[in-house]
């Protein structure tokens, strides 16, 4: 172990938030607390984000990991005991002062704690429980906090940490066993299954108890999340979104993260990504998993063992529709709510939007827009009192290569970000669909690199 | 027609709301605005609202029973929205807009539901405004950050298009209650005020005292260190990003952020 003694909280921070990098974490919790008049904090549903990282991810919550010290040997990260990197830890102390001093600046939504495992994972998992305690019970924070639940501690620090927490989460880490028994020896499913299993269940009996008594404190009522390593192992994209239905269905979770593999430490085991990291695949996992949260789609639907892998060229709400045009035309005035679901260009909320104003009006195309339809995307899918908007043809291929045009099907920040991965799609996509430059690239961009 | 020309601030319009029902002209000759006209038409009458607390406070009042809190509040959003023209199309007028939708609210069974009818322009109208408000206050919650001055106070200055502060003030008030703060928003000189432990309120900031507000408490500087410390370490090499991080934290908040101006 070389853990330093005498760093100074500088330094601590700089290693153990560098460490904490590769953790998804989202305050977008649903868990509206109002302040309690002393101490600070309070939380809001929609969550709240602060600042956006280099990266353009969001930074909502102070992210750090307790300590980078690991006794474990997970081979895609940077932590594991084999490593040779500085080692830090905090103490319970360091991190109260952090959290809450960040958050009196209004810096942060709360704290995201994670941790490597240091002696032993219920002694790690102890360290945590205090520092959760302090923060709640002598600092009255009242803010949000996520903690992550290492696997293999003692059943009963988990239960007690889940009582100061908002959300905690256990990562899946690998789609399915057999990868994660090559990649993370130390970790099985069912180190990481039945604690999940646990912390679910004591949130089921903790709503019950609520209904009756309404004083008792709350368990994780932000609920749990996990995470996966996406493209580190050979899973389809069929494979990873099974499992996220089935942790949605069977283990309740809040959300399934989904992580774009960074081979870390140059393992020669692993990928070694000359693109970078696998960013169009990662947003086209995470287009579905909303798919299945709030737009009642099943995995079945939109995958198959014959179809394992998403279209990289459209989202899987419009490569759905294409396929199942005899489900289309829609009329706006009339169609169900779980119909108009279905209809590319048509969020969950302008669904919604619809139904209520079309009791008192006909809705039109004007009407569409200005309630916030994708009329580019959905016009080929819709009528308004019987029509369609242009004269557009109802067949797969007329669709989608007007569909292909719409350049925002390949997310702007993925499509320009400078990645080598797009240029060779493009040259894939052009050689399957014969697309010009033009049809691929914004206008006044050159192809360079193919 | 009667033109009711009102202040653009929540308590002239409501005023001019009040104002234009008792004045009985029969809603449908009767429009709000809060933009005084280039040019006066000969056929209509044109009446300077004088902003009344009292008057509004009713018109809130009848808004908040009828109405209920949620939809109160999004009415409350589009009064506080900046009335932006696209191009030569002049849009809506917002007092207008405000006006009718009440009208057309307190004729529903429901009032309640009135936000819903976004095939009516007035309410189509409001809940664009109420949208880009709230949009902006909500991305403010995040973005605004506290500097420490030497006598403890928090202070942060914003520059926000739409007068955000009372949903701001509401916000840090029931978060930090134990502090005392202040939000300064430069772009409308006003500011919210929250002494320790009381309500926060609004104030004009003609004589804000310019030399205190440089003046950190001695730790200021530390966390603002650590933060931008954190800040640049969070980020993922492999993934850096500029033009995805500019689009989710536009350039004009971004000068009220410290770790985009402190340079490392
Ligand atoms: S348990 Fe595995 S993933 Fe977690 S810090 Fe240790 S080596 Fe890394």
């Amino acid at each position: 172990m070389n853990l330093q003694k005498n760093m100074d909280l500088l330094e601590k921070l700089t290693i153990l938030s560098d460490a904490a990098k590769y953790d998804v974490a989202c305050t977008s919790s649903g868990v509206d607390r109002k302040g309690t008049g002393r101490g600070m904090g309070n939380s809001i549903a929609p969550g709240v984000c602060h600042s956006f990282s280099a990266d353009g991810r969001c930074i909502s919550l102070l992210k750090i990991l307790l300590t980078n010290e690991c006794i474990f040997n997970c081979a895609y990260c940077l932590n594991n005991c084999a490593s040779q990197v500085k080692r830090a830890a905090f103490t319970p102390d360091e991190i109260c002062t952090l959290t809450m001093e960040f958050y009196r600046r209004n810096y942060i939504e709360g704290l995201f704690l994670s941790s490597g495992i240091m002696i032993s994972p219920s002694y790690t998992m102890d360290l945590i429980y205090q520092t959760l305690w302090k923060l709640r019970q002598v600092h009255h924070f009242n803010g949000y906090i996520h903690v992550k639940s290492i696997p293999g501690a003692d059943p009963v620090l988990l239960e007690k940490t889940g009582f100061l927490a908002d959300r905690m989460s256990i990562n899946l880490e690998l789609p399915t066993a057999d990868s994660l028994r090559q990649l993370a020896p130390c970790k099985s499913r069912s180190t990481i299954l039945r604690p999940m299993r646990q912390i679910q269940n004591r949130i089921t009996d903790n709503k019950q108890e609520l209904m009756v008594y309404r004083e008792t404190p709350r368990f994780v009522p932000a609920g749990q999340s996990t995470q996966m390593i996406i493209g580190a192992t050979p899973e389809n994209d069929f494979q990873i979104m099974s499992v996220a239905e089935n942790l949605y269905q069977k283990f309740q979770l809040k959300r399934v993260f989904y992580s774009a593999f960074v081979n870390v430490n140059g393992n020669s085991n692993l990928p070694a990504l000359p693109g970078g990291p696998p960013l169009l695949r990662e947003h086209r996992l995470y287009q579905a998993d909303w798919l299945l949260r709030y737009y009642h789609f099943h995995v079945s639907e939109l995958l198959s063992e014959d179809r394992p892998d998403f279209n990289i060229f459209l989202d899987p709400k419009c490569d759905w529709a294409l396929r199942h045009l005899e489900f289309f035309p829609v009329e706006i005035n009339q169609a169900s709510y779980q119909t108009l679901l279905r209809v590319p260009g048509i969020g969950y909320k302008s669904a919604e939007r619809i139904v209520k104003a079309r009791k008192r009006n006909r809705l039109t195309f004007e009407d569409l827009k200005k309630i916030g339809v994708v009329l580019k995307r959905a016009l080929y899918f819709i009528t308004c009192s019987g029509k369609m908007m242009y004269n557009t043809k109802l067949e797969e291929n007329y669709i989608c290569e007007n569909l292909m045009r719409d350049k925002t099907q390949i997310p702007r920040d993925i499509r320009e970000g400078g990645y080598q991965q797009l240029s060779f799609f493009d040259k894939e996509m052009r050689s399957d669909f014969q697309l010009t430059d033009t049809q691929i690239l914004p206008p006044g961009q050159r192809v360079s690199s193919i | 027609m009667y033109i009711f020309l009102c202040e653009d601030n929540i308590d002239s319009i409501f005023t001019g709301i009040y104002d234009a029902w008792a004045s009985r002209y029969g809603h449908a000759n009767i429009s709000l605005t809060t933009c005084p006209p280039d040019n006066y038409t000969l056929f209509s009458e044109y009446i300077t609202v004088e902003t009344d607390y009292e008057k509004s406070e009713k018109v809130a009042r009848t808004l908040r029973a009828r109405l209920g809190e949620e939809t109160y509040t999004e009415i409350c959003q589009a009064a506080c929205a900046l009335e932006e023209n696209h191009g030569r199309k002049k849009a809506m007028d917002k007092a207008d807009a405000i006006y009718h939708t009440i009208v057309l609210a307190l004729a529903l069974k429901d009032g309640s539901k009135v936000l819903n009818y976004l095939g009516e322009p007035y309410v189509n109208r409001v809940f664009h405004l109420s949208r880009k408000a709230g949009n902006e206050a909500h991305h403010l919650l995040g973005f605004l950050r506290f500097q420490e001055l030497e006598n403890g106070l928090l202070f942060a200055r914003i520059h926000p298009k739409n007068q955000v502060l009372p949903f701001l003030g509401e916000h840090f008030s029931d978060r930090l209650p134990e502090e005392n703060f202040m939000i300064y928003d430069a772009s409308h000189n006003q500011a919210a005020l929250h002494p320790k432990g009381k309500g926060f309120f609004l104030t004009d900031t003609q004589d804000l005292n310019q030399e205190m507000l440089g003046r950190f408490s001695p730790e200021e500087l530390e966390y603002q260190k650590l933060w931008c410390t954190f800040f640049e370490n969070i980020a993922i090499e492999a993934r850096i990003n500029p033009k995805l991080q500019n689009q989710n934290i536009l350039k004009r908040f971004q000068q009220d952020v410290i770790e985009f101006t402190r340079g490392s």
